[in-house]
């Protein structure tokens, strides 16, 4: 398939994780629903810009996220009126919410430094010696001593967890300290 | 478990096994399929790819910690970089790890800095004889009626240097460094005419161990201590023991200043500033006698200016904003070039080589 599509996702629609999940937060009670209504928005922006690319990538996706919460509360509507929020948070401008600020490199890396701390011991080996020391997953295994599966397994657990974390959107859902912490790593947060 | 989630795992599973060895051209077409099946499998797949590509900046993290070995958690929250400690250096020697080739490579690092070792114990005694440009001048005379023996200590640049004194006690000297050595009965008497040296003092509780460096003195009995001139004043580490600095020769006694194991004085013009520190965190300051220099939230400024001690190619810092820049981590002073890459990976900061010199400006 096409893989600057794919890039071009990442790198113009993937970039706003955070942002994305924080204004559903906002406007969708229902917390649990969250992720599936992300992937809903994905694969949206994705199809219609398999057939052209949006101009405006970040308008799009949030647009986008707007007609699928409109379209999904007049569903829900028949099943309970309590059930989803305020329509008119829906038509938010983009301008309104949060703008993502431009991660530093820096700030980038101590994000994934702690994505990479969160990961389980054995979960954290395995991924720091696959993806910071290139081992293969068959070195792996013969140096922690487990097997190909296990490692492979502890990969995939591994990439998940980096993924919440690469796109803001656990660090977001869990506090909102997030920006405090930012704010003090250009200014050193040794102590 | 939700459709989203489900998807998700698939996904990984995906990921992990393409990253494994021997995949085939029938496991690639499996996944051309599961991709091609639905959208959604698709962006959840590039959405784990592209953080999984990203990982790979924990790259700028490893950068100095042994192979088959994962640094401790939380390292590096102290600083973008990771410190690398010699409770590390036990886990790699310790983790013998089974034939392979990348434990061969693991051993061969450590052979290496096994060897680097062996080598600054042989320098010890060999350094006259080797390229260190070492210069021992000995003179025997009278003085104050007893014997005194006098002997001058250099070591060039980006050179380290341990010699053993004529009293039983050793000094390791820093690159660009210089001492004058004077053995009396009653003193032992050292100047440091330039750089850094560390001395591990003998007991010897009738002559006192002073080291002077320009109006300072660092007054010793038995005990482990560096004292270092800066263009303006001098800085004293105490790792061990008591030592007592002298403000000039002859002061009056009120400017004695006792500074216990894990000092870290600053005697400039303004006075004397000391920390109290734990004594590895002290000893963290003269980390250059392994090869390696040490930083905690240290201006960029000061650290280049640290690199520059050591090396001929100096780093320049062209603006404010980036000698403003923090950093922190472990790093070998003898490569600077690494540092640089650091810092382009993991701060703002563009690097120009010009001629000698290496220029850093914010972007």
């Amino acid at each position: 398939m096409d893989e600057t599509l794919d890039i071009w996702f990442a790198e113009e629609i993937l970039v706003h994780e955070a942002a994305l999940v924080r204004y559903l937060g906002r406007v969708w009670p229902r917390s649990d629903e969250i992720a599936d209504l992300r992937q809903e928005i994905y694969v949206k922006v994705y199809e219609a810009a398999a057939k052209s690319r949006p101009q405006s990538p970040k308008s799009f996706l949030f647009t986008t996220a707007r007609h699928l919460l409109t379209d999904r509360q007049r569903r829900a509507r028949i099943v309970s009126i309590e059930a989803v929020g305020d329509p008119d948070a829906f038509n938010v401008l983009i301008d309104e919410i949060s703008p993502e600020q431009q991660m530093s490199a820096r700030q980038e890396l101590k994000r994934l430094a702690e994505a990479f701390d969160r990961l389980p011991e054995r979960c954290r080996e395995v991924v720091w010696l696959r993806r910071v020391q290139e081992m293969s997953q068959k070195e792996v295994a013969a140096q922690l001593g487990i097997t190909e599966k296990t490692v492979e397994k502890q990969i995939a657990k591994g990439a998940r967890v980096i993924a919440d974390y690469v796109y803001g959107a656990a660090a977001a859902q869990s506090a909102g300290s997030v920006g405090a912490k930012s704010l003090h790593a250009g200014s050193g947060d040794e102590r | 478990m939700s459709d989203s989630t489900r998807i998700e795992r698939d996904a990984a599973a995906w990921l992990a096994r393409r990253d494994a060895d021997g995949w085939s051209q029938t496991e690639q077409a499996q996944l051309d399929a599961w991709l091609q099946a639905d959208t959604a499998h698709r962006v959840a797949y590039i959405r784990l790819r592209h953080a999984w590509q990203q990982a790979d900046r924990l790259k700028a993290l490893g950068a100095g910690v042994p192979a088959g070995q994962i640094p401790a958690k939380g390292e590096w929250t102290l600083s973008p970089f990771v410190n690398r400690g010699a409770s590390n250096e036990e886990t790699a020697a310790s983790n013998a790890a089974p034939p392979s080739r990348v434990a061969g490579a693991a051993r061969r690092r450590e052979r290496e800095r096994h060897a680097s070792r062996r080598r600054s114990l042989r320098a010890k005694f060999a350094a006259v004889a080797a390229c260190f440009a070492l210069i021992v001048a000995l003179g025997f005379g009278w003085f104050r009626y007893s014997a005194v023996q006098s002997a001058i200590y250099s070591t060039p640049l980006s050179a380290t240097e341990s010699v053993a004194l004529s009293d039983g006690s050793q000094a390791t000297l820093s690159s660009d460094s210089r001492v004058t050595t004077t053995m009396s009965r009653h003193e032992r008497h050292i100047e440091l005419q330039q750089g850094e040296a560390y001395f591990e003092v003998a007991k010897d509780a009738a002559r006192p161990f002073v080291v002077a460096a320009g109006e300072r003195r660092v007054v010793a009995v038995g005990t482990r201590f560096s004292v270092r001139r800066e263009s303006d004043g001098i800085r004293v580490v105490v790792t061990e023991g008591v030592v007592r600095l002298v403000s000039s020769a002859g002061a009056p006694a009120q400017s004695d200043l006792r500074l216990p194991a894990g000092s870290v004085a600053f005697s400039g013009k303004d006075g004397v500033s000391v920390q109290s520190l734990a004594v590895d965190k002290a000893e963290e300051y003269l980390s250059w006698r392994g090869g390696f220099i040490q930083f905690r939230d240290t201006p960029l400024s000061e650290a280049a200016a640290e690199f520059n001690r050591y090396n001929a190619r100096k780093i320049v810092v062209a603006d404010a904003r980036a000698g403003a820049v923090r950093v922190g981590g472990h790093f070998r002073w003898s490569n600077t070039d690494a540092f640089v890459r650091l810092l382009k990976e993991g701060f703002s900061i563009r690097a120009e080589q010009e001629g000698d010199r290496i220029v850093l400006h914010s972007e």
